[in-house]
């Protein structure tokens, strides 16, 4: 008797496919290109919101002084060193609304934030600096005295509730500007690295998958 | 003309999109960020269970013997009035229950002097209410959202607090130096103080009852001008807070009438 079923051509074959086996999620090269630039904008989302969320928090390593890391401004030099000034600086209103509403609105981050933004991406590092992370550092701890210097004047004059003495005031904003901003630069770019280096692997990809 | 279509057509969806979350980001704003507020307390609500409590033990207790010893002081010398003049009315007395939350975040920005606490709304809290810790005043309401409110610090610069040295009932008004710390600004050139007096808050502060206490003065400049200076140290331990009371109150002012006599309407 002959058993047709076991040596048949048509059979080898579906055994083959089968142990063929196909990850649950395809990679990312056979995704649509709509559907790649949607995850995308979630993985930007959530990388977001994230930052925002740690801003608040104070977990062991990251204070110094009573004084955490900047994260938005982290995220906001990650995102705008390989991108055009318009970008940065529209991100940089972004992150700074969203840093007034975590905050107090007055006066807004948005200022100093824009102008960190457009200088980031105005900074041309491919053409500088080669090495990564040791120039993330050294970005993010530039960025967080320019911010913090902006941040300072724009205190100086929208400052209505110093009444009985504004020197002292102003005195008291020197003094603490000094000793906040070292410190909240050297945790920015020690911590800067965590949020630059997956973010930049992610649109490296992106960016390459795309030429393609 | 045809170029400029073409470049509409290429780019609507872009700037479709930056319109559309520059809005959201400005709504937030709007909003004082209740929805990320929100979002932050349903992520850390889960933490803070597992997060020990260790306020440093010897300093809790400091501070509790320095706010009893500033309560007394203060008695003394309110009782020494009473019996002066007959008919002494005593402001405040919203008798409702007080409500202790955990502090779950801190300020996002070292300009600021804030924290952020896991009770809200739903609990009743409104903005204006005080904020009290082991050791004395500590802030007040600013926002609230349904589960978290804000709260800002008497060490923050922009809040300002009435107070009174409780000897010798001298006035003045208390504000943070932005690093953390207590300054208190004079009203009279000489005012009649020394290091190691007991602060508490003045009879004319609109924004907190009277008679709490606050701190000790650690310092003195007299000759600092346009009005004498004094560094404050604050008794509830600022920068470690942990657990906090959030008391009613309700401002003392033409605004707050109103808004009295409509809770009192709608909870009959």
């Amino acid at each position: 008797m002959k058993i047709s079923g076991f040596f048949s051509a048509k059979n080898l074959n579906s055994t083959k496919k089968y142990q063929q086996s196909k990850p649950l999620i395809p990679p990312l090269k056979y995704w649509y290109p709509w559907s790649r630039q949607g995850l995308n904008w979630v993985i930007i989302f959530i990388s977001v919101l994230l930052c925002l969320l740690m801003s608040p928090t104070r977990f062991l390593g990251m204070e110094l002084l009573g004084i955490a890391p900047n994260w938005a401004l982290i995220w906001l030099v990650a995102w705008s060193v390989k991108r055009p000034a318009i970008s940065g600086a529209f991100a940089g209103i972004i992150m700074g609304l969203l840093q007034d509403a975590l905050i107090s609105p007055h006066p807004s981050h948005t200022v100093s934030l824009a102008i960190v933004g457009i200088l980031t991406s105005r900074l041309q590092k491919h053409r500088f600096i080669q090495e990564d992370f040791i120039s993330i550092a050294l970005i993010v701890f530039i960025m967080v005295l320019i911010s913090n210097t902006v941040f300072v004047v724009q205190l100086f004059f929208t400052n209505n509730s110093c009444k009985p003495n504004c020197f002292q005031m102003i005195e008291d904003i020197w003094i603490y500007y000094q000793r906040s901003t070292l410190s909240s630069a050297i945790l920015s770019s020690l911590w800067a690295p965590v949020v630059y280096y997956p973010l930049n692997h992610w649109w490296q990809k992106i960016i390459k998958l795309t030429r393609n | 003309m045809f170029t400029i279509k073409r470049w509409w057509e290429h780019k609507a969806l872009q700037l479709a999109f930056l319109g559309l979350i520059l809005g959201g980001a400005w709504t937030l704003k709007e909003t004082n960020g209740e929805l990320l507020m929100e979002l932050y307390q349903s992520f850390v609500s889960p933490l803070t269970t597992l997060q020990s409590s260790n306020p440093t033990e010897n300093r809790v207790r400091d501070a509790k013997l320095m706010e009893l010893q500033t309560r007394i002081v203060e008695l003394q010398t309110q009782n020494q009035r009473l019996q002066k003049l007959l008919g002494y009315v005593e402001k405040g007395g919203t008798s409702n229950r007080p409500v202790v939350a955990r502090v779950v975040g801190r300020s996002a920005d070292h300009w600021w002097q804030q924290v952020t606490v896991n009770r809200g709304a739903k609990v009743g809290i409104k903005p204006g209410f005080v904020v009290k810790a082991e050791g004395g005043l500590v802030g007040l309401v600013r926002t609230v959202t349904p589960h978290t409110s804000r709260i800002l610090l008497i060490s923050d610069a922009t809040s300002q607090v009435g107070v009174t040295i409780s000897r010798t009932a001298a006035k003045g008004i208390l504000r943070g130096d932005y690093s953390g710390e207590g300054v208190l600004e004079f009203y009279e050139k000489v005012p009649n103080i020394k290091i190691g007096d007991l602060v508490s808050t003045s009879t004319y502060s609109r924004k907190f009852p009277p008679g709490e206490p606050v701190g000790k003065i650690k310092s003195l400049d007299l000759k600092k001008l346009p009005a004498p200076l004094a560094k404050v140290e604050l008794f509830p331990p600022i920068r470690y807070l942990d657990w906090v009371t959030i008391y009613p109150h309700v401002p003392d002012n033409l605004e707050g009438i109103p808004n009295n006599s409509n809770d009192n309407q709608s909870n009959k």
